[in-house]
């Protein structure tokens, strides 16, 4: 039933663990949002199932097929696609063909690749800006570019680390309403955000992990007011 | 300048050459550009287009120069043989330094290839009984197609044309296809071109190995033109670096470029040369002095190379308003 399925990951640093078990599904057309503090092993965890680190223990499945001990470029082709934390555009090629790198991973006609290119940039209102080379794009035009680029390799399940992060406040619904409309439209998504107001309001579910462990798992509104989600994470007030 | 009439300018220009001068030196000058721009293309595909800066392209030039004089002089083999022979050879060699390079990046790669050219170079130095060891290998002459004895310099003008449309089209490829396109994202960043699906560890390899073999289809016609193979001199690091110059100078990354850059090295050095140079000259050395200072005040005023400038400042002209 499950679309993307996380078994038991554990992945180690030398003496630092930062994901310890970690196991949770994720369904067909769900959002799934991976809230914890800093060094809660979220970033760990995407590195781990798009295929960047290898787990120590456990094992990554798309669809029942196991990901695990594949390179990151396989793991895309089979459908799992990401972005950045850090924002990684392909800043001497222009914002096209930055997007143009993606549909060709499912194309070879790059003519065909460029045009599906545009209609992804027109989705992500970024039409404007096609021509333009990568390096003059602000941080959130940036994160609207790395999505694009992402869903250009039509990925099964999406995963986006921190979309609001680093933006300005007036950026921010814009990026929220896009997510909404990509889960609108069938796509199965996981989220790591910091921002609680956003994750609570576009994901079904929440994953929290403190210290590279889950501790909670459920609906936001469970998970808000889970003692020791509080307690490790979101802090008294936050419930109050 | 995305459009090709440039190119197109460029090569029937040096098509025209043979028909237009009959001028033995100038007609050489012809050849060893069009030599040195191949070669620097063949450079270009791994270092401009994959990214995979090296300084060791002299191993490859030096292994297709070796390959056919040695099948020849030894065992009376063509040098078309020789010049399969010695792509092939360098595209295994190709093979190992692309593996090397999704190990170590930046000078670390660069460092490993020019040791890679050094150790080639003790090998034909050292190995006498087979190579001749520092004495080098005399290419002797036997008139003839097959066998490259082509004694009208007009006639290897064409043969290193056709050597450097090839290159210049392999080149253009890398700008349009799709493997191009991957090839300059796993340039730019290598883990995001991943993510989204390139095979950016296959693509870096291929690109390597290419560049090698056409490298040594170059040394192997360079050998054949000038008639002799010396060590020091093919498996040189100025040879390699006169590569990665030509292509800088005139564009890396750029299909037409690393011919302008060629075209610019070899008309200085051989003008200069003639003019300041040789016994009794009045300024010995001063050639030298001036060619540094060409290339530095190109730099200077061109740091993306020849070709972006003049795109550049040829698309300005309609517009001289906003000229600065």
């Amino acid at each position: 039933m499950s679309l993307l399925s996380v078994a038991g990951i554990t992945k180690r640093f030398g003496g630092i663990t930062a994901n310890r078990d970690v196991s949770f599904d994720v369904a067909p057309g769900e959002l799934v949002g991976i809230i914890g503090p800093n060094g809660s092993g979220k970033s760990t965890l995407f590195e781990i199932i798009s295929g960047f680190y290898r787990p120590d223990a456990g094992e990554v499945r798309l669809d029942g097929g196991s990901l695990t001990g594949l390179s990151p470029d396989r793991v895309c082709r089979l459908g799992i696609a990401r972005t950045f934390q850090k924002l990684r555009p392909f800043a001497g090629l222009t914002v096209v063909d930055n997007v143009m790198i993606g549909a060709l991973t499912r194309t070879h006609d790059v003519r065909h690749a460029r045009a599906r290119a545009r209609d992804l940039l027109d989705r992500v209102g970024l039409a404007e800006k096609a021509d333009a080379h990568a390096r003059t794009l602000s941080t959130g035009q940036r994160k609207r570019l790395e999505l694009a680029r992402a869903l250009a390799t039509e990925p099964r399940v999406l995963l986006l680390d921190e979309v609001t992060g680093g933006v300005d406040q007036r950026s921010i619904p814009g990026l929220v309403q896009l997510v909404r409309d990509l889960h609108r439209g069938g796509l199965t998504l996981l989220v790591i955000e910091h921002n609680m107001r956003v994750i609570t309001a576009v994901a079904q579910r929440i994953v929290a992990l403190y210290l590279g462990e889950k501790i909670a798992d459920g609906t936001p509104d469970a998970v808000t007011r889970d003692r020791r989600v509080v307690d490790a994470y979101l802090g008294q007030a936050y419930t109050q | 300048m995305r459009g090709t009439w440039p190119a197109v300018a460029f090569f029937a220009a040096a098509a025209l050459g043979p028909i237009v001068v009959r001028d033995a030196f100038l007609l050489d000058g012809l050849i060893l550009i069009l030599l040195w721009g191949a070669s620097a293309a063949a450079w270009n595909v791994a270092g401009g287009y994959a990214g995979q800066v090296s300084l060791g392209h002299a191993a490859f030039f030096g292994l297709g120069a070796y390959s056919a004089a040695l099948l020849g002089t030894r065992w009376g083999v063509s040098p078309w043989i020789g010049l399969l022979v010695g792509a092939g050879l360098a595209t295994a060699f190709g093979f190992i330094l692309g593996f090397l390079s999704n190990r170590l990046r930046g000078p670390y790669f660069v460092l490993a290839t020019i040791a890679f050219s050094q150790v080639l170079l003790i090998v034909a130095s050292r190995w006498r009984g087979f190579t001749s060891g520092s004495e080098g290998i005399p290419v002797p002459f036997r008139p003839g197609f097959w066998t490259l004895g082509i004694a009208d310099k007009r006639g290897w003008v064409y043969l290193v044309l056709v050597l450097a449309a090839l290159l210049y089209l392999v080149q253009l490829y890398l700008e349009r296809s799709r493997r191009g396109y991957q090839l300059a994202a796993v340039r730019e960043d290598e883990d995001a071109a991943l993510s989204l699906g390139v095979p950016a560890r296959r693509l870096k390899v291929a690109a390597i190995a290419v560049s090698a073999a056409l490298t040594a289809a170059c040394g192997t016609l360079w050998a054949q033109y000038v008639g002799f193979v010396d060590p020091y001199y093919v498996f040189s690091v100025d040879l390699s670096v006169r590569f990665c110059l030509a292509a800088i100078l005139g564009g890396i990354g750029t299909p037409l470029g690393p011919f302008l850059g060629a075209a610019l090295i070899t008309i200085l050095e051989t003008s200069l040369r003639a003019r300041f140079g040789g016994i009794g000259a009045g300024l010995v050395g001063i050639y030298l002095i001036i060619y540094g200072v060409v290339l530095i005040v190109t730099m200077r005023f061109a740091p993306q190379g020849l070709l972006p400038w003049f795109g550049e400042h040829l698309r300005r002209r309609p517009h001289p308003g906003t000229a600065p």
